[in-house]
């Protein structure tokens, strides 16, 4: 293990002639929880989706844990990776999506086990029981055999946290978790995370949750039409920003 | 808790009111009810029916017309067409429409032809083309493509390098050459079918299951497909369906294996006409509502949980699971079809 979880160097990425990200560096450390901030349009969305190469960059390089991801580079050329060895990259990123999606066609349990059965193809008991504990923990122990349908937004969330774990994932990334959920269930799935954050977990948290990057948060970066306007320890940020962009941003939520 | 003790005034009486009239209703009813009987009298009083031409005996100590040896032998034949070029059309049909939208642009152009022609050409005109397509080669079969040209160049006359080869005209003929037709025709339609399936799955159910590490095909086989089957069902058994119907085309090949060609031959040796085409009728209707009985389990199947009723009985028992912690619900009975391909 490096001692770089994630890094990020000058990373661009278009889509057709419009630039969602102008050049974003960043480094996350082992452990460390960072919170992404920033209004919509600032491409931190899209930033998070080429961590794991659902986006492919056009400039630019992001390691995970050392690795290169989507590419191998060999005597000063970049090959693109093939899609089972980018899907070996995925394995250990586990990802939660702002509307959850979940497998509607598959119970909560199945949806838990699902990856780790067939991706890893682990033993189906073992996975059970750790599918169990997970759920357990995640506070549903008791809806593992219902389907998603039949849960409310901030259980949904949680299953899809679940899901992301059971592949036991060395970094997890979150695109506005609670942005979809009615506000008394916001709590729920805030809490799940601290939780995580608390057992040294490496996370990269896309977020309108103020207070949560405040209490849970080790750095705060803040974005704005692609670039990484400023960062530093959430406090820090939050009570004395240094740029007239975070002021103006933060006089809006706060 | 009743309605004193919330509000503390007592229920009014129920309404009863004088319905709404509706003579038109009646008038229609009316008007139908004499059509029936007409067609009823048509039915039992028109002797060129011949009923028991048709049921019983159309030739002394044999039976109806309906369920004579030649006559059951071409409705096994028209069953096992319609059965064999669907399965056809079914399996080509998935693949085509992943071709169709792969991101290879050529997969999705060579999709795109086989839909544009299968399309555009009448079933009976293929079925036609299809039993006269042996007049293009003498054999078919397995080996080097322009061998005797090869063998030319370097002097040799009549360089052979088949290796497994059958008379055309034994391969491509009859059955198998009404089934291609009707089954490569099929896999067309059946493309657009699914390709409409797959393309009505939200894009982060795929997302989702990439990023848990999940490979192209076992995103299609274990998530897209499963949820698609759901749009897929409907129309395909408007298909089949129709497919049992075009079967008839086949006699054009053609095809002596079939319902409506034996019912054919048997009119034009008899010179019996109304009863024999009233048979392939009835045969038809019969098949046709059987279908539709095993199409209406198959569509409940799939659309478990998905449709009004089922997403209100699923709130319902959420809702019931949050308030009274029933442990470990069993959702078979309503949840959505977790059975999948």
């Amino acid at each position: 293990m490096t001692d770089e979880m994630v890094r990020a160097e000058a990373v661009h990425k278009s889509f057709g002639s419009l630039e969602v990200l102008k050049g974003v560096d960043l480094v996350v450390r082992p452990g460390e929880v960072s919170c992404v901030l920033g209004p919509s349009g600032s491409g931190k969305s899209t930033f998070l989706r080429c961590i794991n190469h659902l986006e492919k960059i056009n400039a630019g390089r992001i390691f995970v844990d050392g690795d290169l991801m989507g590419y191998r580079e060999r005597g000063g050329k970049l090959h693109e990776l093939k899609e089972k060895d980018v899907a070996a990259q995925r394995r250990s990123i586990g990802m939660v999506f702002q509307r959850f999606n979940l497998f509607p066609h598959m119970t909560v349990m199945q949806n838990v086990m699902e990856a780790p059965c067939r991706v890893k193809k682990e033993n189906k008991a073992e996975v059970r029981d750790r599918a169990v504990a997970l759920l357990e923990r995640v506070g549903l122990g008791a809806k593992v055999e219902n389907y998603p349908g039949q849960l409310s937004g901030g259980q949904q969330q949680r299953v899809a946290i679940a899901r992301a774990l059971a592949m036991r994932p060395k970094l997890m990334l979150f695109d506005e978790p609670t942005s979809a959920l009615d506000p008394e269930l916001v709590g729920e799935v805030l809490d799940v995370m601290k939780d995580l954050a608390r057992d040294g977990m490496t996370m990269i948290v896309v977020t309108h949750e103020i207070g949560f990057a405040r209490e849970v948060g080790d750095s705060l970066i803040f974005m704005d039409g692609g670039v990484v306007v400023e960062q530093g320890p959430p406090r820090e940020v939050l009570s004395n920003p240094q740029q007239e962009r975070t002021k103006a941003f933060l006089s809006k939520v706060l | 808790m009743s309605d004193q003790d919330t509000t503390g005034r007592a229920r009014p009486e129920a309404i009863k009111a004088v319905p709404v009239r509706h003579p038109g209703r009646w008038l229609a009813i009316a008007v139908l009810a004499v059509l029936t009987a007409m067609f009823v009298h048509l039915l039992v009083t028109n002797d060129q029916f011949r009923w028991s031409f048709m049921f019983s005996s159309y030739e002394p100590g044999k039976r109806g017309v309906m369920f004579t040896e030649p006559v059951l032998e071409g409705l096994r034949g028209t069953i096992l067409l319609t059965v064999s070029s669907m399965l056809i059309g079914v399996v080509l049909g998935v693949v085509i429409a992943v071709m169709r939208l792969s991101d290879n642009p050529i997969l999705s152009w060579v999709a795109w032809i086989y839909t544009w022609f299968f399309r555009a050409v009448p079933r009976l005109v293929l079925a036609i083309l299809f039993g006269n397509l042996n007049i293009l080669w003498d054999r078919i079969g397995f080996g080097l493509p322009f061998d005797q040209q090869i063998g030319k160049l370097f002097g040799i006359d009549d360089l052979n390098a088949q290796f497994y080869s059958v008379k055309a005209s034994d391969l491509l003929a009859g059955f198998v050459a009404g089934m291609l037709a009707l089954g490569l025709s099929e896999a067309a339609y059946m493309a657009e079918i699914v390709r409409a399936g797959i393309q009505s799955i939200d894009p982060g159910q795929t997302e989702a299951a990439v990023a848990l590490g999940l490979s192209r095909g076992q995103v299609l086989r274990r998530v897209v497909l499963p949820q698609a089957m759901r749009v897929i069902v409907p129309p395909t058994g408007n298909e089949v369906i129709a497919m049992v119907k075009d079967t008839s085309l086949v006699a054009f090949v053609p095809v002596t294996y079939e319902l409506f060609f034996q019912l054919n031959a048997i009119k034009a040796r008899t010179f019996v006409v109304l009863p024999v085409l009233v048979a392939a009728v009835i045969w038809y209707l019969i098949i046709c509502s059987v279908l539709m009985v095993a199409q209406f389990f198959v569509e409940r199947h799939f659309g478990k949980g998905y449709g009004a009723a089922g997403k209100a009985r699923q709130k319902l028992q959420g809702i019931a699971a949050e308030q009274g912690g029933v442990a470990s619900y069993q959702g078979p009975a309503s949840g959505p079809g977790g059975a999948g391909i």
